[in-house]
């Protein structure tokens, strides 16, 4: 059954089997696909059914007959994407060695015995008609998830909520003189709430956020966003506070280190260099390679510093200090741009013998725009990245639906992100870090809700959008492994509070708290372009 | 031994349907990977390896579902699921926790199967089942994300149980109109059957109502080796020694399986007899090595004078009931349904 779109088809959402003519078709690779095995999460051809239970029958027997390779497969191998349980089986069969004193009974002889297999497996009872099958897997979550993650609370935060989406409603309506009314009752309302922590906290700053909005539409002034070391700083305590950045670049760095693997000369492209907060750790793990540390090069990309200081430069020099006391050769290059659209891939000087590793921690959603039809930075950066050839591209992005084209839905959408994520904060217990990460959080949710056109650069969107768009743009997934899944649980386990959890998804990993995905990682590398051999010096423009 | 092992695999392909054997040997092939020898068990791997699934506000057939953390000292959180009602087939999203509106709405509490150790609330595999209860008996499903083995032993899941059963009797919004009671049934498979079993034994003196129990092939067992466990070991999915694996991590050290909470009308057992305790419907699959196990819980039910109805279901094997496409799936989900529905 296809989805109806939430926004576009009210009060048809429920039993209809027909689809929304706002969504492409299902190509007939995707309508092959298992419905009941969708519904369980796992995508196998329904023709290619009886292969995959061949080779689990193959994997069952190898396992029987050699238990202490079993074992070794227990502990040592990697696993990928098991929601691909066809390749995964294969995976697994492949850790076996195949000798050729294999038992006869295990090799299945593809031709002669495929009649006698089939015959062994009944035909699947006839489907009953209301259970609904097939079930297009690829669009099951892209517009109709709404996750809500709550604690139980009293009603005044219940009402608080009520009056918020009327209020988003009213904006959204242009209703401008209700919306105001409804300010002024939630503001009483909050001081009989206790804003200290839960839905009164997050709804203050809603409140704030909604306030700015109408202001801003009755011609007050424009949502200021802060100063470029103000938000350095922020960004500093809400990498301390909480671990979703710690588990960025952590998941990231192990990504690029495998990438790696083999080169001499490598190169890391940094969207956001910040601190540089992400780097000591990839320097270091480079050094402990047992082949040898490559020579690093590290460009890093950052808003250009007011009063003069080289911030960018003042990093590089941190970094490099680093580098040499773990001897490895390193070059730091800072390209000072107040928006990454306004990067050019010559500013980067990549040398086309160097593997290339390019990182993005939430800076991709700031390309895109509102419209569909109209092209944005995105498909221009994208572009100019793919031509670098990299190894690889390493993506975090913040895994929420805030930049659907109705408010209202963007509004429903943030108020239950960002309460699960101020939730999550509540574990934190150190001081400054815990007050200054609430206001980093807070400078997002005001771009969310109050901001517009160009202004509005906080356009999350969640991974399975960019999975689409980075796949249209040439991109092909590296996913990431069982190996690189424990080493992020552990590191939760060491660093963090109980209630974060790591999740596998189809080769991403998200951290989320509770059954909150709140951020998602993935890794990705480009289809190789045979027009582009000497792509840095050549893309003055976009292909 | 090979010779065995093909003998078994035949067995098996030949009473379920083909995605359904995939499924069952995808699970089973995986969850070897996840034991240990030591008793130990990879939880890393496990979490990985486990399908989940979001919830959504948003209907989707009719259902929607949402989180909610009951517990916070030992982050319990429940998964809530409740039908999209023909007036509102687009639920006003801030207030999930709406009034039920109807006259009568069973309330499930529902417990995921796993052996104590495997699955989430969150699985896909449960989620989609909690999502057909919905639609099939019209309740609210509660399914309660317990603590699992072995990292968390007996009695953990059984305290999760009981603070989600109060948790549950305490929501005014799930009060059934016609008496501003909530309706509540206690469900589960597997170790969730188990739960059931013991979440209702604990809510015996406490007053509150538990109106049913539904055990979906239950997870009992005891230290005597039955002729079912004798006679299907390692044929239909599941060995007697993978469900001694699962018993030692969950028991407390040094436990046998005549421990009350394994084998609850066992030489350690507590009599029901004269107790008032919540009827009954038994799921028994016919070729589940552990039906003798079942099926003898069933006797210790009668025995004590509780009512209890047995769904014997001959050529049905574990997790038959995660996939519609059999016929042991739609008798199981009507009786289900009736059983929910006889107290309207």
């Amino acid at each position: 059954m296809v989805l109806c779109d939430f926004a576009t088809s009210m009060g048809s959402s429920s039993g209809s089997s027909s689809s929304s003519s706002s969504k492409p078709l299902p190509s007939p690779q995707q309508q092959d696909i298992d419905g009941l095995l969708a519904g369980a999460g796992y995508k196998v051809r329904s023709s290619e059914l009886l292969q995959v239970a061949q080779r689990l029958e193959r994997l069952e027997n190898a396992m029987g007959n050699s238990p202490a390779d079993f074992s070794q497969l227990a502990t040592d191998a990697i696993h990928y994407n098991p929601s691909d349980l066809g390749s995964w089986v294969d995976s697994l069969l492949s850790e076996f060695v195949q000798p050729s004193t294999c038992p006869s009974e295990v090799i299945m002889d593809p031709v002669p015995n495929q009649a006698v297999v089939s015959n062994a497996w009944t035909t699947a009872e006839p489907q009953n008609p209301q259970v609904h099958q097939n079930i297009c897997y690829e669009q099951q979550s892209l517009n109709n998830q709404l996750t809500v993650v709550t604690a139980t609370e009293e009603d005044s935060g219940i009402r608080l909520v009520h009056m918020l989406m009327t209020c988003a409603d009213c904006v959204q309506r242009g209703d401008l003189s209700l919306a105001t009314s409804l300010i002024d009752d939630m503001k009483g309302l909050l001081t009989r709430v206790n804003t200290v922590c839960g839905i009164g906290k997050v709804a203050g700053h809603f409140i704030d956020a909604l306030s700015g909005r109408i202001y801003q539409g009755i011609g007050g002034g424009s949502v200021n966003g802060g100063s470029v070391l103000e938000n350095e700083i922020l960004y500093h305590h809400f990498y301390e506070a909480c671990p979703y950045l710690k588990f960025a670049h952590f998941t990231a760095n192990q990504a690029i280190l495998e990438a790696f693997e083999g080169h001499d000369c490598v190169h890391v492209v940094d969207f956001n260099l910040m601190h540089g907060l992400q780097w000591p750790a990839l320097i270091q793990a480079l050094a402990l390679r047992p082949d040898g540390p490559p020579l690093l090069r590290l460009t890093g990309i950052g808003p250009p510093s007011p009063d003069g200081r080289d911030s960018l430069r003042e990093i590089g020099l941190r970094l490099a200090e680093l580098a040499r006391s773990v001897n490895i050769r390193f070059f730091f290059r800072g390209v000072a741009a107040s928006r990454l659209e306004d990067v050019k891939p010559w500013m980067l000087r990549v040398n086309p013998k160097e593997a290339v590793a390019v990182n993005s921690i939430m800076q991709l959603h700031r390309l895109l725009g509102s419209e569909p039809t109209r092209n944005y930075p995105i498909e221009t950066v994208l572009s100019w990245i793919r031509s670098l050839n990299p190894k690889i591209m390493t993506v975090v992005e913040q895994e929420a639906n805030h930049n659907q084209p109705l408010f209202l839905d963007r509004f429903t959408e943030a108020l239950y992100y960002y309460s699960t994520m101020f939730d999550s904060l509540e574990a934190c217990t150190v001081q400054p870090e815990k007050a200054l990460a609430e206001i980093y959080i807070q400078r997002e949710i005001a771009n969310v809700v109050s901001c517009e056109g160009s202004a509005r650069v906080e356009r999350h969107e969640p991974l399975a959008k960019w999975r689409t768009r980075l796949s249209a743009a040439g991109f092909k997934p590296l996913h990431l492994g069982s190996n690189a899944f424990k080493q992020a649980s552990m590191l939760l386990t060491l660093f963090s509070a109980e209630g974060y959890s790591v999740e596998e998804n189809e080769g991403c990993l998200t951290l989320g708290w509770h059954s909150r995905p709140l951020i998602a990682a993935s890794a990705w590398h480009a289809v190789p372009d045979a027009s582009a051999e000497f792509p840095a010096w050549d893309n003055q423009q976009s292909s | 031994m090979a010779g065995s092992n093909e003998v078994n695999l035949n067995e098996c392909k030949m009473v379920v349907p083909l995605n359904t054997w995939v499924l069952i040997s995808n699970f089973k092939l995986a969850y070897n990977l996840l034991r240990r020898p030591d008793g130990t068990f990879n939880r890393h791997l496990a979490e990985f390896l486990d399908r989940k699934v979001l919830a959504n506000a948003n209907p989707v057939d009719g259902v929607f579902s949402f989180d909610v953390i009951i517990d916070r000292g030992t982050n319990l959180l429940s998964r809530i699921y409740r039908p999209a009602t023909a007036e509102e087939p687009q639920p006003n999203i801030f207030e999930l926790a709406k009034p039920v509106t109807a006259e009568v709405v069973p309330v499930i509490i529902f417990f995921h199967g796993g052996s104590f150790a495997h699955s989430s609330a969150n699985s896909a595999i449960y989620d989609t089942l909690c999502r057909r209860l919905v639609v099939i008996c019209k309740a609210v499903v509660v399914s309660v994300n317990y603590r699992r083995a072995p990292e968390n032993r007996y009695p953990c899941a059984y305290d999760d149980g009981w603070t989600a059963l109060k948790w549950v009797n305490s929501r005014s919004w799930l009060q059934s109109q016609k008496d501003s009671k909530v309706h509540i049934y206690l469900a589960g498979d597997s170790s969730g059957g188990n739960i059931v079993h013991h979440v209702a034994a604990r809510a015996i003196e406490s007053g509150i109502n538990v109106l049913g129990n539904i055990l979906l092939n239950p997870m009992f067992g005891g230290q005597e080796r039955t002729e079912s466990e004798k006679h299907l070991d390692g044929k239909y999915f599941v060995t007697l020694q993978d469900r001694d694996w699962y018993w030692r991590a969950f028991l407390p050290e040094g436990a046998d399986r005549d421990h009350p909470a394994c084998n609850p009308f066992g030489p350690n057992g507590r009599s029901l007899e004269g107790i008032k305790f919540p009827k009954s419907l038994v799921v028994v699959a016919g070729l589940d090595l552990i039906q003798d196990w079942q099926l003898a819980y069933v006797e210790g039910l009668k025995k004590a004078g509780q009512e209890v109805k047995l769904l014997y279901l001959e050529q049905a094997t574990i997790g038959f009931y995660l996939l519609p496409n059999n016929n042991h799936f739609h008798t199981v989900m009507g009786e289900i349904s009736i059983f929910v529905s006889s107290n309207r």
